[in-house]
C-alpha cells in the first residue's frame, strides 16, 4: 500500500519532468519569429515544472490525508478501531481541519505561552534552546530543491537531451541567421565598398558629423585637422580619397598604421554617413592642420559614379 | 556534585579585536569609496601624476582584503573570543597565544596594505597575497586553532553549543581552502606561480573564493548570531533540530557550489551543472540560519523597535536571507548569462558585506562595548541614526548597482534587426551607467558616515565607562558523562566530542572539492589540448606579470562566453585548451572594461601605446586609469630566467636551456615592437627598454594562438 503510493507520486513527478523537457524542446523547434526569448522560455518552463511538481506533491499528500480522515470518520461511525498507520496525521481533538493541514505542511511552531514544554533544561551561558519541529514548508522546500537538482542533472547529463553550452550556442547562431535574413530580405543590397556613394542630404551629413565627433575626432582632430591620425581636410590621401576608399579604410582599418577596423562597431549605413561627412571637410582649412601625408588624390582616378560630391 | 571553580574571562583580547575590526572597517570602506569615485572621476587614480599605487587596479584588492580579512576577520575573532570563553565556561587556553594571534593577524594586514598597492599580487581574488604572507597566515591560523581547541579541551561545559560547531567548521575549512589555494612555486622573494594552470586554476580559485565567502563571511558569523542574538533578545533559540540539520547541510552543500562563478565559461559543462544544482539546494540550509535567527525573536519584536542592537541584527539576518536567496538565483545559467561580469554581482556581494557582515558586526559591537565597559551605551539616538544612515546607504548602494547591471547587460546583448550589435562600442555601455555609479558612491558615503557615527558612539561609551579586563566567573568542573541520557537527541553524542566534530566537519567539507577538483587535475581529457597553443614568449610573460601587477584583471575579463553577443563583439568563444599555460588564470569576474581574450591583433601597437598613456586620447569618455609610467619604467628582465625555470618545473614545455636565452629573446622582441611603433609615428626615445613593450607584446598575443590554427 505505502509502496504503491510512493510509486504513484514518483510517476507523477516523472511525468511532470518529461512535460518540462518537452516544453523546452518544442520551444527550440518553433519558428524564430513566434518564439519567446530563450531565457524566458527556460524561466517559464522551469517555473512551470517546479510548480507542477509542488502541486502534484501536495495534491497526492493532501489526498492521502483526506482519505485517512474519511477512514477515521467511517471507523468512528462503525465503532471499529483502525491500526494507526501514520500517527502524525491523526489530529488532536479540537483542532480544525485547516489548522491540522497548516501544521502538517506549512508551519508548526509551539506557541510562546506553551514553549516551556519544549525548552531545553540546560543553558549555555544563559542561552536556552527550544526544540521546535523543523518548519514544514522549509523541509518541503529543501526536498523540492533536491528533486529539482536530480532532474536537472538527469536532463542535462545523465540521460535527458538538454543542450550543452556549445549546442545552445549553435542554436542561437542559427536562429540569429534566420532572423537576419528576414530583416535584410526587404532591403536593397547592403552598402559595401564596391557600391557606396557619397550622401548629400544634410540630415545624413549631420548624423555623420555626430559619429565623427564621437569616434574619429580622438585621432583625426575635432575639425579633421589631424593629430595622431592624418589630416582629413587637405587633398592628400595615404590610401586614396573618394568615398569608396574612405569607406574601405573605415571598414577594414589599416592596422599597420594605427587605424582600427570599425565594421563591428558601425553599421554600413553609419560608415557611409561618416565617410560622406569626411568628404565635406575638404578645403575647410582648420587651425593647426597636420602636415600633408600621402599623395594628392585625383578625382579622375576613381570610377565615374562615385565622384559626385566633395 | 563537583567542585565549583573560579576563573576569569579575558576581555582585553576581545576589545583589541573589536577595535581592530572597526578601525580596519573604516579603512576598508574608505578605500571602497575612493574606488567608487574613481569610476566617476578617473583623474582620482592619480597615475597621471606618476603615482601608480593609487590606481583602481591596485586598490581594488586592498579594498576586498581589508573588508574581508581585516574588518570581518577581526570581527570574527572578537565574536569568537568573547562567546567561546563563555560558552565553554573557560578562559582562553593561553593569553600568549591569543596575543600572538592578535598581533600576527595585524601584521598580516599591514603586509597586505603595503604589498597590494605596490603591485605584489597573485591576482587570485581574495588570495592575492604573496607566498611569504601566505605562510604567515597559515602559521597564525594554526595558532588560533591551537588556542581554540585547547580551550575546548579544557572546557567546563560538557556539550558544545551550536555556535561552536560553526567555529570548528570555519577553522578547518578555511585551513583547507587556504592551503590548497596557496600551492605555488616561488621564483623570487615575492613572486610565485600557482601549481594549477588555466581551467584547473579557475576551478580551484572559485572553490576557494566561493567558500571564502561561505566559511569566512558566513559560518563564523552564523556562529556569532547564535550567541549574540539570543543573548540580546533574551529569548531561547527557536529550534535545536533546525540548528543540527541546517549546520550539516550547509557545510556539506556549500563547498560544491563554487563553479557557479564559472557558468558558460570554458569549464566542462558537468562541473558547471554541479555548481548550479548545489547552489539551488543551498537555499534551504542557508535559510535555516535565517529562520532560526528571526524566529528566535518571536515574542521579542516589541523590543526590536527600541533596541538598536536588535535592529542591526534583524537587518543583518534579513540581508543574509536575501543574499542567500539571490545567490542561488544567480547560479541558474540563464540568469547568470545576464548577471555575470556586471554590477549585479557587485550589488549582490554588497548586500552580504554591508548588510549581513557589516550590520551584525555593528550589532555585536553595540552589545559588547557597554558590557565590557560596565556602562550604558553613550547614545541610543546616535545608534539609531547610524542604523538609518547605514540602511539607507545599503539601499542607495544596491538599487543603482542592480539597475546598472541590468542596463549594461541588456546593452551588451542588444542586436539591430540587421544583425549587428546595437552598442558595438563597449564604451557606450559604460558611459550609460556612470550616473548610477555616482548614486552608488552616494550610498557608500552614507554607509561610511554611519560607521563613523558608530565608532564615535563606541568611543564615547568607552570613555564614560570603566573597562573590565578580567571578568570573574565560576562553574563546576566538567565531569565527562559520555553515556547519553535517555531521550537525548542522537546529535548529543558528537556535541561532547570536539575531535570527532572536527573530523566529521572535515569529511563533510572535503567531498565536494574532491569530486570536482580531482578529475579536472588528474584526467587529461577534461581539458582538450589545442596543438597551436604555445607557451608565452619571455617578453609576453613579462608583460603578463605587469598586467597582473597593475590589477588589469579587476576590470577586464579574459573569457568569451558562447553567446552570439560575445562572439560578435570579441571573437571566437574561449576554449579550455587555450589556457593551459596560464598561471594564474586571468578570466576575471567583472567587465568594467571590455573582455581582452581576443585582444591580440585587434588594434595596432601604436593604439595601445597611446591608449596606455592616456586612454581618453583613443577612447573619449573612457574611465580607465592612465598608465604613463609604463612608458617611463625600465623593463626589468632580471627575474626572467628564474620565472622560466619555475614554469618549466610546473610543466610549461620551454626547451632546455631556454632560461639562458630568455633575456636575449625578450630584448629582441621589444626591439621589434619599438620599431613597429616608430613606423606608426611614435618617436619616443629608448622605447625598447621600457615596460610598455612587454605589455604591448602580451596584449597583442592574447587569444591569437587559435586564430593561427584557423588560417593555417
Amino acid at each position: 500500500m505505502k509502496f504503491a503510493k510512493y510509486l504513484f507520486i514518483f510517476l507523477l513527478m516523472g511525468w511532470g519532468a518529461t512535460l518540462w523537457g518537452q516544453t523546452v524542446e518544442t520551444a527550440a523547434a518553433a519558428p524564430a519569429a513566434e518564439q519567446l526569448p530563450r531565457l524566458m522560455t527556460y524561466v517559464l518552463a522551469i517555473t512551470g515544472a517546479v510548480l507542477f511538481i509542488v502541486a502534484m506533491f501536495y495534491v497526492v499528500t493532501v489526498n492521502q490525508f483526506l482519505y485517512k480522515r474519511v477512514l477515521d470518520l467511517e471507523a468512528a461511525k462503525s465503532g471499529v478501531t483502525l491500526p494507526d498507520e501514520t500517527p502524525l496525521a491523526a489530529a488532536p481533538a479540537g483542532e480544525s481541519f485547516l489548522t491540522t493541514l497548516r501544521k502538517k505542511y506549512w508551519e508548526d511552531a509551539v506557541p510562546i505561552d506553551r514553549e516551556e514544554e519544549i525548552l531545553s533544561h540546560h543553558d549555555f551561558d544563559g542561552i536556552r534552546e527550544l526544540d521546535n519541529r523543523l518548519p514544514p514548508w522549509w523541509v518541503n522546500m529543501f526536498i523540492l530543491t533536491i528533486i529539482w537538482a536530480v532532474f536537472y542533472m538527469y536532463y542535462y547529463h545523465w540521460g535527458g537531451n538538454g543542450p550543452s553550452s556549445s549546442e545552445e550556442y549553435k542554436m542561437e547562431i542559427e536562429q540569429a541567421k534566420k532572423q537576419q535574413s528576414i530583416a535584410l530580405a526587404g532591403k536593397a543590397n547592403a552598402v559595401d565598398e564596391s557600391n557606396v556613394t557619397a550622401l548629400t542630404e544634410s540630415s545624413d551629413l549631420g548624423e555623420g558629423e555626430l559619429i565623427f565627433k564621437n569616434t574619429c575626432a580622438a585621432c583625426h582632430g575635432p575639425k579633421g585637422e589631424g593629430t595622431v591620425g592624418p589630416n582629413m581636410t587637405d587633398e592628400y590621401w595615404i590610401h586614396g580619397g573618394g568615398i569608396k576608399n574612405i569607406f574601405k579604410v573605415i571598414k577594414y582599418g589599416v592596422p599597420d598604421k594605427g587605424m582600427i577596423s570599425w565594421q563591428s562597431q558601425l553599421s554600413a549605413g553609419d560608415m557611409q554617413k561618416v565617410g560622406s561627412y569626411i568628404l565635406t571637410l575638404q578645403g575647410t582649412n582648420p587651425p593647426n592642420p597636420k602636415a600633408p601625408q600621402g599623395e594628392i588624390w585625383k578625382e579622375e582616378a576613381t570610377p565615374v559614379d562615385s565622384t559626385g560630391t566633395k | 556534585m563537583s567542585r565549583i571553580e573560579q576563573f576569569q574571562y579575558d576581555n582585553r583580547i576581545v576589545r583589541a579585536f573589536g577595535m581592530a575590526s572597526f578601525i580596519f572597517g573604516i579603512v576598508g570602506m574608505l578605500v571602497g569609496l575612493i574606488l567608487a569615485f574613481q569610476l566617476i572621476y578617473p583623474a582620482l587614480n592619480l597615475s597621471q601624476y606618476g603615482i601608480p599605487i593609487t590606481t583602481f587596479g591596485r586598490l581594488r584588492p586592498l579594498h576586498t582584503n581589508a573588508v574581508i580579512f581585516a574588518f570581518v576577520g577581526n570581527g570574527i575573532f572578537m565574536g569568537v573570543y568573547y562567546s567561546l570563553q563563555r560558552l565553554l565556561k573557560a578562559r582562553m587556553f593561553s593569553d600568549t597565544l591569543s596575543w600572538i594571534h592578535f598581533w600576527g593577524w595585524q601584521v598580516i594586514i599591514l603586509c597586505a596594505a603595503v604589498s597590494l598597492p605596490m603591485g605584489i599580487t597573485t591576482s587570485s581574488e581574495y588570495a592575492e597575497l604573496a607566498w611569504p604572507i601566505d605562510l604567515l597566515i597559515t602559521l597564525i591560523w594554526v595558532v588560533f586553532g591551537i588556542n581554540m581547541f585547547a580551550t575546548i579541551i579544557k572546557r567546563r561545559e560538557n556539550h558544545l553549543y551550536v555556535a561552536i560547531w560553526f567555529y570548528i567548521a570555519t577553522w578547518i575549512t578555511v585551513a583547507v581552502l587556504h592551503i590548497v589555494r596557496s600551492f605555488e612555486l616561488p621564483y623570487s622573494l615575492f613572486g610565485s606561480y600557482t601549481l594549477f594552470s588555466g581551467v584547473q586554476d579557475a576551478l580551484v580559485q572559485w572553490w576557494y573564493g566561493h567558500n571564502a565567502v561561505a566559511f569566512f563571511l558566513t559560518t563564523p558569523y552564523l556562529g556569532m548570531m547564535y550567541y549574540f542574538l539570543p543573548k540580546a533578545a533574551n529569548r531561547p533559540v527557536y529550534s535545536y533540530k533546525l540548528s543540527i540539520i541546517h549546520f550539516w547541510a550547509l557545510i556539506f552543500i556549500y563547498i560544491w557550489a563554487g563553479p557557479h562563478h564559472l557558468l558558460y565559461s570554458s569549464m566542462p559543462d558537468w562541473v558547471q551543472s554541479l555548481g548550479t544544482v548545489f547552489s539551488i539546494m543551498l537555499i534551504a540550509p542557508s535559510w535555516g540560519g535565517m529562520l532560526n535567527g528571526l524566529l528566535t525573536l518571536r515574542g521579542a519584536w516589541d523590543r526590536v523597535r527600541q533596541d538598536p542592537v536588535l535592529k542591526f541584527m534583524v537587518v543583518a539576518v534579513t540581508a543574509y536571507g536575501m543574499a542567500t536567496f539571490e545567490g542561488p538565483m544567480l547560479s541558474i545559467k540563464s540568469v547568470n548569462a545576464i548577471s555575470h561580469f556586471t554590477d549585479w554581482t557587485i550589488a549582490h556581494v554588497h548586500v552580504g558585506a554591508l548588510g549581513w557582515n557589516g550590520f551584525l558586526t555593528f550589532g555585536v559591537l553595540y552589545w559588547l562595548w557597554p558590557r565590557m565597559y560596565r556602562t550604558e551605551l553613550f547614545s541610543v539616538k546616535l545608534a539609531n541614526i547610524h542604523f538609518w544612515t547605514g540602511t539607507l546607504g545599503i539601499l542607495f548602494y544596491a538599487v543603482p548597482m542592480y539597475w546598472a547591471g541590468w542596463t549594461q547587460s541588456l546593452m551588451w546583448k542588444e542586436f539591430t534587426p540587421e544583425g549587428t550589435l546595437a552598442w558595438g562600442n563597449f564604451l557606450d555601455t559604460v558611459t550609460q551607467i556612470i550616473p548610477l555609479y555616482a548614486m552608488r558612491a552616494f550610498g557608500g558615503t552614507l554607509f561610511f558616515t554611519g560607521t563613523i557615527i558608530g565608532v564615535y558612539n563606541l568611543w564615547k561609551t568607552a570613555s564614560q565607562g570603566n573597562f573590565l579586563a578580567n571578568e570573574a566567573a565560576e562553574a563546576p568542573a566538567r565531569v565527562p558523562h559520555l553515556a547519553p541520557a535517555a531521550g537525548d537527541h542522537w546529535h548529543k553524542w558528537i556535541e561532547q566530542r570536539p575531535i570527532q566534530m572536527l573530523i566529521f566537519s572535515a569529511i563533510a567539507i572535503s567531498i565536494g572539492g574532491i569530486v570536482q577538483i580531482f578529475p579536472m587535475v588528474f584526467i587529461e581529457s577534461q581539458v582538450p589540448k589545442i596543438s597551436s597553443v604555445m607557451p608565452y614568449t619571455p617578453l609576453e610573460l613579462s608583460g603578463r606579470d605587469i598586467y597582473i601587477r597593475e590589477g588589469c584583471v579587476g576590470c577586464h575579463s579574459q573569457q568569451v562566453r558562447p553567446f552570439r553577443s560575445e562572439t560578435e563583439r570579441y571573437g571566437e568563444y574561449s576554449k579550455s585548451g587555450e589556457y593551459i599555460y596560464d598561471r594564474p588564470f586571468l578570466w576575471g569576474s567583472k567587465r568594467t572594461g571590455p573582455d581582452l581574450m581576443r585582444e591580440g591583433g585587434k588594434y595596432p601597437d601604436s593604439w595601445h601605446y597611446n591608449h596606455m598613456i592616456d586612454p581618453r586620447s583613443m577612447s573619449p569618455g573612457s574611465i580607465m586609469p592612465q598608465y604613463p609610467q609604463l612608458a617611463d619604467n625600465q623593463l626589468d628582465l632580471s627575474l626572467l630566467p628564474a620565472k622560466i625555470t619555475a614554469l618549466r618545473k610546473l610543466g610549461t614545455p620551454y626547451p632546455k636551456d631556454f632560461e639562458n636565452k630568455a633575456i636575449g629573446e625578450a630584448r629582441a622582441q621589444a626591439k621589434r615592437i619599438a620599431n613597429s611603433l616608430k613606423e606608426q609615428g611614435i618617436k619616443d626615445e629608448g622605447m625598447e627598454d621600457k615596460e610598455m613593450m612587454a605589455i604591448i607584446a602580451y596584449l597583442q598575443r592574447l587569444g591569437t594562438d587559435i586564430k593561427a590554427q584557423k588560417t593555417n
